[in-house]
């Protein structure tokens, strides 16, 4: 069985990020690294290969300045390859322009089935997993806790808020995986020293069969108008208990309508 | 070499998440309890496969030698490489990131560590016969099981050979083994003990054993296994610092021993025994200095972070001068410190060995600038440096032995100067 993983590679969340003044999306200049929302992903699709007793692991990733930093480390987890999308014409994509090139990209590896996370950690849209599927036609699971694939088909446990639902589709279908869903692995010692010979095939858009006008700014129909800065925390009221503190925390709950 | 590669900062990302979810959670545990290190340290070789790597590597290196002795070539070479499987060569940098990361928490997980692989793994690796390496060695590696180097003693230390009591018998086929060693890292637990004493062949003339002649005797090592008649190991010793590294005391008495447990089954070793010791004194002092870096790097990281955070006379403390200095040098210290790290990466993997001075060098350099780094990182901190809560104080207790263990910073001075008044 092969897998597609949809990873992303992104500022590191450890350094201060920055927006663009023009199109307020993030500036991605520096090293990318691995989003860790991907390596959920990534583990997920190495044991379910692993349990199919063949196939593998193919990575597909769009970034800027053929980055490929965040790929050889799910490379070095033990992924077999990777197909990096870099074109500067990408520059301001937006999510749907974004889900385009990657189900293009992944339509190449033909897999049997495609993973990524519920969403990035530094756009937080999580809606091109559910494009992804759109655009290929695939059916699409979100949100799923466990997984399992047989007999052409996957079945999946759907976090919900009050449990999970059990959802079956059949492959070739998309499913996005929680950061519940497996305990991703180190890469070991090895894994990481053979990550660097493995093969990352790079594309630019055209290779796709995409136009430069349908992705980018030029294609996005989103388009981010102003970002504000959060509001400040207001800061705690502390009820000093001279014997009546209850009865003042009573009143607070009732007067916020919690009791 | 000037940075790490692309492999080593994913290495060493990978090692400190390690690190950070493995072992911090249980420093309480290892430094201020008795909590042994080695099934964490098994765990992390389990987790980056560097036990199957070193069975990979030792069976290499079997090769080599095997293929060596049978074209009839001489395996003094292949044997100083594979020190490196161990230590070096190729993998220098794969084995100095671990200790460099597992420094920032635990420095004596790193002590264990480095006794029982670099140090008794090696000194059977590097003149034990094949079938004391088959026996031994692998299982030290993949640390399957622990190891203790065992040569102090408690009237020996940095006269390490010249004032050695311990002794071996002959007795028939055999040997008796006495003496009581200290300081030995591992020995409370230790499954495998290299035991270093002194042959000896009795009185010259009947009479009485001269100091000079008990000097003078060949030096022999010996392989024990834990639970063998006649050897007690101690519980813990209490000490300064570098709690996660047990530290014990051995006793044995009349341990009979055959001559499969004597370290290249014969009693004529190159430089009457002394020059095994040696080759492991220089790989020993390098694997200080990646420590000094793990220290320096963690003090130094803190302490910036707290000069920044820290507020006194309504400024951050960070804006004072005095504390300024205090940081400048320790980013110098980290620089130098990291330059000579990456130097001897570069010269073992371009297969160009540290000679014992340039190793004494090295440590004495990195142990010192560990040392004052640590105990200016508590300075910086004040009050709070002095509270464990704080982690500098524990750093600087373990960075003290640094200038002590694997030879003090006198006895590194002596080899240093010695070599340079002989050119």
């Amino acid at each position: 069985m092969n897998v597609v993983v949809c990873v992303k590679q992104i500022p590191d969340p450890a350094n201060p990020g920055k927006l663009t003044s023009e199109t307020h999306t993030i500036v991605r200049d520096g090293k990318l690294i691995l989003d860790d929302s991907d390596a959920y992903g990534v583990e997920m699709a190495l044991q379910l290969v692993d349990a199919a007793g063949g196939g593998e692991v193919t990575l597909v990733s769009m970034a800027p300045h053929s980055e490929t930093s965040g790929l050889r480390t799910a490379l070095a987890m033990g992924a077999a390859k990777a197909i990096l999308v870099s074109d500067d014409a990408l520059a301001g994509s937006d999510a749907l322009s974004t889900a385009k090139v990657l189900a293009a990209a992944i339509k190449r590896a033909e897999p049997d089935l495609v993973i990524a996370a519920t969403e990035s950690t530094d756009g937080y849209t999580g809606t091109t997993p559910v494009q992804v599927a759109e655009v290929l036609g695939w059916p699409s699971i979100s949100f799923a806790k466990k997984v399992a694939v047989a007999d052409g088909t996957v079945k999946v446990d759907r976090q919900t808020e009050t449990g999970y639902d059990s959802v079956e589709v059949s492959l070739p279908a998309l499913v996005t995986v929680t950061a519940g869903v497996v305990e991703p692995r180190y890469p070991s010692f090895k894994g990481i020293m053979a990550a660097k010979g493995k093969p990352v095939e790079e594309l630019k858009v055209t290779d796709l069969g995409l136009e430069p006008g349908q992705v980018g700014a030029a294609g996005a129909r989103q388009e981010v108008v102003s970002v504000e800065p959060a509001e400040a925390r207001k800061a705690g009221e502390i009820v000093v208990d001279e014997g009546d503190g209850y009865e003042k925390i009573v009143a607070f709950l009732e007067q916020i309508k919690v009791i | 070499m000037y940075a790490w590669s692309e492999e080593h900062e994913m290495m060493r990302s990978a090692v400190r998440q390690f690190v950070e979810k493995e072992v911090a959670p249980h420093q309480e545990a290892l430094e201020h309890g008795d909590m042994p290190p080695y099934d964490i340290l098994r765990k992390m070789f389990a987790t980056f496969g560097l036990d199957t790597a070193a069975r990979e590597s030792f069976e290499r290196r079997m090769e080599r030698e095997a293929n060596a002795s049978t074209s009839g070539g001489s395996d003094s070479e292949s044997s100083h490489a594979s020190g490196s499987d161990s230590g070096g060569g190729r993998d220098a940098a794969m084995s100095l990131i671990p200790t460099i990361e597992l420094c920032r928490y635990c420095p004596g997980m790193v002590t264990a560590l480095g006794v029982s692989v670099g140090l008794t793994a090696a000194a059977i690796a590097s003149k034990g016969t094949p079938a004391q390496k088959r026996r031994w060695v692998p299982d030290l590696l993949s640390l399957k099981t622990i190891g203790s180097w065992a040569i102090t003693e408690p009237g020996s230390g940095s006269d390490a050979f010249g004032s050695m009591r311990s002794t071996a018998r002959r007795d028939g086929d055999e040997y008796l083994l006495n003496g009581s060693k200290t300081f030995i890292t591992n020995g409370p637990f230790a499954d495998t003990i290299v035991f270093i004493c002194k042959l000896d062949e009795g009185a010259s003339a009947g009479g009485v054993s001269s100091d000079q002649e008990r000097k003078d005797r060949k030096v022999l090592s010996f392989v024990l296994d834990r639970g063998m008649p006649g050897l007690e190991q101690s519980p813990p010793l209490r000490k300064m610092g570098m709690h996660s590294s047990p530290t014990g005391q051995l006793f044995l008495t009349d341990v009979r021993v055959g001559r499969d447990r004597l370290i290249g089954e014969t009693e004529e070793v190159s430089g009457g025994g002394r020059d095994g010791a040696k080759v492991t004194f220089a790989q020993e002092r390098a694997g200080v200095a990646a420590m000094a870096l793990g220290i320096i790097e963690q003090c130094l990281e803190l302490s910036v972070a707290y000069a920044k955070d820290r507020e006194q006379f309504g400024q951050p403390i960070g804006q004072f001068q005095l504390i300024q200095e205090k940081l400048a040098r320790m980013e110098v210290a980290r620089l130098n410190t990291q330059n000579l790290v990456y130097r001897y990466i570069e010269m073992t993997e371009a297969g160009r060995p540290l000679t014992l001075a340039e190793a004494s060098a090295m440590k004495l350099y990195t142990a010192r600038a560990a040392s004052e780094v640590a105990m200016e990182a508590v300075q910086l901190f004040g009050g709070n440096g002095y509270m464990a809560e704080f982690r500098v104080e524990q750093l600087a207790r373990d960075a003290k032995v640094l200038q002590i263990y694997a030879g003090t910073d006198e006895i590194q001075i002596t080899h240093i100067a010695k070599d340079l008044l002989r050119r």
